[in-house]
């Protein structure tokens, strides 16, 4: 499936700022499960300097930085990306026990080796209300594939999506009580409830078809950027997509952005602008299927 | 023991019958634990010649005079404000110092100081592979998960070269003798090492309290290690003369006065991140005559905060895009972020193993053993056997959680140990076991007693280009609980100064550089924008504070003043109040209270904004925010100040009292300033702490004098008017026939000669701000310059009979004016040099 992907955001200040600097991290990139087509990035004011590198956890980072004055700061990417069907899912997974301890002997310091997912990290800090949850799902030697999806369905009917309950500095725990909120919060309990048990779980965001399928439902999180977890599934198997927020493999719905230990690894745009002022912020993401007939106007949705 | 080790040789006996019979007290008893070694004796039993030296010379002091000596030692200590501040604490806490020094003689230091080179040389290899080619982990001899459970991996470095060429300048391991007599290695410190700031001054107070002891012991200096660090700092730069900043969390940090006295000591700018700016690969320190490169930066931020772009965004005390400035080589910060992923108790079972594989050797000093249960088979031995400890295998855990701080296996309740075994299956990577460990003792003097005292001692290291170099001395901590495991020492109770006893007279050590080395210059580099702001405030609430002083002073002798009861002291009385409160000194139900009952208050109110006490602790908040930038006597008047005025034994139960506590307030803050005057270098800081002053008491004489020199004026009012502008017998000497609106005006408003007059501090000001550098050098006047030339022009232009409350209003505000357009121009928070603020996260 191919998908086109606008992502424009917006802020706006009130006073003029004279300098800004910014990582950005919206750029999507090729992997044995997407194929990036076509990428790019525009920032408005006209950056004086910018650079692309790689980030720690290999996603594709670019820094921009803005002398020129402004009043308002546009950042927008666009890209086509083939999101491939994934191989068929027969369960021969391994045992979860032996995932974790097959996570602390690998000799693998890669972005994408397992290590670096098994510790709590600053937005994933262990509770243990979570991880008692998750282990109602990991019976001794069940598979981990079979396991971790128990355990997204439990956390889909569990908790109720509500834009909202929860913000930007909600903790696990808090929207684990609360039993409330939103992508980044599943997927930041999911992390804690399976790092809670020493396995290896990434934080991926990214985005997810705004119009659905003919005859399916809409998706919930689809008007801002997504987010869900990946699951080390032994060495075998690698990383698998848990999407909790809908329940479902984060297959050929979901367009990979970054993988990090938690949302602040990968932040779509960390920035910092001198200024006295306040400053407001709009997103708008749209996502659209190509193989779908052409939407008159696409309709934006923000928050 | 044997039980004659009461008999020390002749030779050494002190001569004064008195001090002998002391010391044989104090070695008689002297009782260290059995089975454990303690340093006053070797391996015989026998005390060791340098410590009977040091006591012997000890007991001949006349009983109580050690204690006055020490104590004299110590009060210089205090009163220069040494202070080790626990964390998130207001008030900062003394850290005791014993009269005794670890003393160890020149074989032994030896040993110690090759076991930790190695072991220095054995953590540069380390950091060079698992942040360069990874050689270690990909052929297992390291864990990646042995890494990766700390913040201190930073993972955004791999593969980045460092700028300096190397990734540790300061390199510090603890260290204790185990029960064989050895030196063990309990830890890392490949972070940001403190303490040896601490160290220097433990030194200080040794050395004052028995300089002839000093000397003839033949104690190792330690000035010249401190150049070491300095040069090698300084050889990570690229340019020839690189100006070196010291970056630190700020004052709340729990060794802030430590970083504060090295950076002095060595000559360093103290910055905090907000300090410094990214600017095409290059860091810059904001100064008040603009941005100046930073080019090494000594770094005792944690690694994850310094870069709120690219590591923890949460972070308020780094500098965003520093990272960036390390990749590009436009910095050196050493030690390297990243370097305190060695400090993990995970790697420590590793090193024996490491150093074969890295340095072709053995360890010289063995750690502590270490069982990190992320491999199966430590795991299995940790759970198996009772006798170890357990402790965090990461640092930075949460610290409510039970197994946060090392504990005895043999110590956990049943319910603990299932707890914990439970904690052990879910996240086995997560723990370390280790050997328990019983400290060795080394002698205290507490009371005229000399009792053994378990000690952990930390010895430090500094890369040079010629090498490592290792500080003679160190920082000891001292328990002063007797049977203690390396585990549950904690922070220890009191520190110890460390002497290293040369065999041969040690070299007279002056640190007189090469005289082609040193380049005379006048002025230590540009002033930065955060002290300049930090002078200004300060001199502004020390000037408030005064005024309120003397507001309070006139409250109470308005009572006593038998003059003024005759006129009618209530409108006097009323009008200081009124005063007070539009202060915020005074609450406003105050008003009618009687004298005392407002005077109270209006010194001794914490919760008022602009009461006495308030004030002061501000300006001694301020003050110790750049303590680094102010002479100790300045500091200890501050102190002074504080504690006299919140002395509980001193009762303002009279106007008397209240009177009496104004005067002594007032006399310290004549003190301060005359220190600011007369000792202060003629440099931008003080032009920043005196215009904070000048402002300020420009403005608070217009307000009086609006409040008092009205048009309805009485003579009690002008009368009062002189007191409070502290120009009384000015105007008697020059005007006989009494008191009078216009004269009295003109005198403090518009009289140049005056110095508490308003005409007088704004000329003060135009003079400062002459004085100071411009960004640009367009022969452009910049708006405070502006503003405060024209000030003075009409201040000097203007009629006595021309002021009129409306006229002092809106020089007031132009004052006000004056002063944001100050910090606008030359602070960090001002317009032009805008806050750094983080741009809001998407969800």
């Amino acid at each position: 499936m191919i998908y086109t992907v606008r992502h424009r955001t917006t802020y706006s200040y009130e006073s003029r700022v004279p300098f800004a600097r910014c990582v950005l991290r919206l750029t999507p990139r090729s992997s044995a499960t997407q194929t990036v087509m076509e990428s790019r990035l525009t920032v408005t004011p006209e950056p004086s300097l910018s650079f692309e590198r790689l980030g720690p956890f290999g996603e594709a980072t670019t820094t921009v930085v803005i002398e020129a004055p402004h009043e308002a700061l546009v950042i927008e990417s666009h890209s086509r990306v083939d999101v491939h069907t994934a191989p068929s899912r027969l369960d021969f997974s391994a045992p979860w026990e032996g995932v974790r301890i097959g996570a602390l002997e690998t000799v693998d310091l890669g972005p994408e080796g397992p290590a670096g997912f098994i510790y709590p990290s600053g937005r994933a800090v262990l509770a243990g209300p979570i991880t008692d949850y998750a282990r109602e799902s990991f019976w001794p030697g069940r598979g981990i594939v079979d396991a971790a999806t128990e355990l997204m369905g439990r956390i889909r009917r569990d908790f109720t999506y509500d834009p909202e309950a929860t913000d930007v500095s909600t903790t696990p725990l808090e929207a684990f009580l609360a039993r409330h909120g939103v992508c980044q919060d599943f997927a930041h309990i999911m992390i804690c409830g399976l790092r809670g048990i020493g396995l290896p779980v990434r934080y991926v965001s990214g985005y997810i078809r705004t119009i659905p399928p003919p005859g399916r439902p809409r998706l919930d999180g689809a008007d801002a950027t997504h987010a869900w977890v990946s699951v080390w599934c032994g060495d075998e198997r690698g990383w698998l997509g848990f999407d909790p927020t809908n329940n479902i493999l984060a297959q050929d719905d979901h367009i990979v952005l970054a993988a990090g230990r938690d949302y602040s690894d990968v932040a779509p745009i960390d920035g910092i602008i001198l200024s006295p002022g306040k400053q407001t912020l709009k997103v708008e993401v749209d996502v659209i299927a190509q193989t779908e007939p052409a939407v008159a106007r696409p309709t934006f949705g923000s928050r | 023991m044997p039980a004659d080790r009461g008999s020390y040789p002749a030779a050494l006996a002190p001569l004064d019958p008195a001090g002998a019979d002391r010391l044989s007290t104090w070695l008689r008893g002297y009782r260290p634990l059995a089975g454990i070694p303690d340093e006053l004796f070797d391996a015989s039993g026998r005390p060791r010649d340098y410590w009977l030296h040091f006591l012997s010379d000890l007991a001949d002091y006349p009983a109580g005079q050690i204690r006055g000596r020490f104590n004299l030692a110590t009060r210089h200590i205090r009163d220069t404000g040494v202070s080790y501040r626990i964390y998130g604490e207001e008030n900062e806490r003394g850290w005791p110092i014993n009269p005794v020094p670890l003393i160890l003689g020149q074989d032994e230091w030896s040993r110690i100081s090759s076991g930790v080179i190695q072991r220095a040389t054995l953590m540069e290899a380390l950091l060079r592979d698992i942040y360069g080619p990874g050689d270690l982990v990909a052929e297992g001899a390291l864990p990646a998960a042995a890494l990766t459970g700390t913040a201190d991996f930073v993972r955004a470095l791999r593969g980045v070269h460092p700028p300096g060429g190397r990734y540790l300048q300061l390199y510090a391991a603890d260290l204790a003798r185990g029960p064989d007599g050895r030196w063990w290695v309990l830890g890392d410190r490949t972070q940001a090492p403190s303490g040896a700031g601490y160290e220097l001054e433990n030194r200080l107070v040794l050395s004052r309290a028995y300089p002839n002891l000093y000397n003839a012991m033949n104690v190792e200096r330690l000035a010249p290690f401190f150049d070491a660090l300095r040069k090698g700092l300084a050889s990570a730069a690229e340019r020839v003369d690189p100006r070196i900043c010291l970056l630190t969390p700020g004052p709340f940090s729990e060794t802030y006065f430590e970083q504060a006295h090295l950076a002095r000591y060595l000559g360093f700018l103290l910055v905090e991140g907000d300090d410094l700016v990214v600017r095409d690969g290059l860091v810059y320190v904001r100064t008040i005559a603009g941005l100046k490169r930073a080019d090494v930066i000594l770094r005792r931020v944690d690694a994850d905060f310094v870069d709120p772009l690219e590591l923890n965004a949460g972070s308020h005390l780094g500098v965003p895009g520093l990272l960036e400035a390390i990749r590009g080589g436009g910095v050196s910060v050493l030690n390297m972020p990243g370097s305190g992923v060695l400090e993990s108790k995970a790697l420590l079972g590793f090193m024996p193993k490491l150093c074969r594989r890295l340095l072709g050797e053995e360890l010289r000093m063995p750690n502590v053993a270490t069982w990190w249960c992320g491999q199966a088979a430590e795991r299995a031995l940790v759970r198996s056997r009772h006798d170890l400890a357990i402790a965090p295998a990461f640092n930075g855990r949460d610290r409510r959680d039970p197994f946060a701080t090392p504990r005895l296996m043999s110590e956990l309740s049943a319910a603990e140990r299932t707890d914990f075994l439970g904690r052990l299956e879910d996240r086995p990577g997560d723990f370390v076991g280790q050997e328990v460990v019983r400290l060795s003792t080394m002698p205290v003097l507490r009371d005229d007693r000399l009792e053994p005292a378990p000690f952990v001692l930390r010895v430090y290291a500094a890369a040079t280009p010629d090498g490592w170099r290792i500080m003679p001395g160190g920082f000891c901590r001292t328990s002063d609980q007797l049977d203690v495991r390396a585990i549950s020492m904690g922070e220890g109770a009191r520190t110890a100064d460390v002497w290293v006893i040369a065999d041969a007279p040690v070299e007279r050590i002056t640190l007189l550089a090469n005289q082609d080395e040193v380049k005379v210059r006048r002025i230590l580099g540009h002033l930065p924008s955060r002290a300049a702001d930090n002078l200004f405030w300060l001199g502004r609430y020390l000037e408030r504070a005064e005024a309120t002083l003397r507001l309070v002073r006139s409250l109470c002798t308005s009572l006593m003043d038998a003059e003024a009861a005759v006129h009618g002291e209530g409108e006097t009385l009323t009008k200081l109040e009124e005063l007070l409160i539009a202060w915020e000194a005074l609450d406003e139900e105050a008003l009618g209270a009687g004298a005392l009952d407002a005077a109270r208050p209006a010194l001794l109110d914490g919760e008022a904004h602009g009461s006495v006490i308030t004030l002061v602790r501000r300006a001694r908040r301020t003050a110790a925010s750049m303590r680094e930038r102010l002479s100790a006597d300045f500091w200890t008047l501050l102190l002074n100040l504080e504690s006299g005025l919140t002395d509980p034994n001193r009762k303002l139960s009279s106007e008397a009292d209240a009177l009496q506590q104004v005067e002594t307030a007032l006399r310290i803050l004549a003190a301060l300033s005359g220190l600011a005057q007369e000792n202060m270098n003629r440099t931008a800081g003080w032009r920043f702490l005196d215009m904070g002053r000048r402002i300020e008491r420009g403005i608070n004489v217009c307000r009086f004098t609006r409040a008092l020199a009205h048009p309805e004026a009485t003579t009690d009012d002008l009368d009062l008017l002189l007191d409070l502008v502290d120009s009384q017998i000015t105007y008697r000497a020059r005007y006989l026939v009494g008191l009078a609106l216009t004269p009295v005006r003109d005198m403090v408003v518009l009289d140049p000669f005056n110095t508490r007059s308003v005409a007088f501090q704004v000329a003060a000001l135009r003079d400062h701000l002459a004085a100071l550098p411009t960004l640009v050098d367009d022969g452009m006047m910049e708006p405070p310059s502006r503003l405060s030339r024209r000030l003075s022009t009409r201040i000097e232009t203007t009629l006595a009979a021309d002021v009129d409350p409306e006229f002092i209003l809106d020089f007031e505000d132009s004052l006000k004016a004056l002063s944001n357009a100050l910090a606008d121009r030359y602070f960090l928070r001002g317009a032009n040099a805008r806050p750094t603020i983080k741009l809001v996260g998407l969800a």
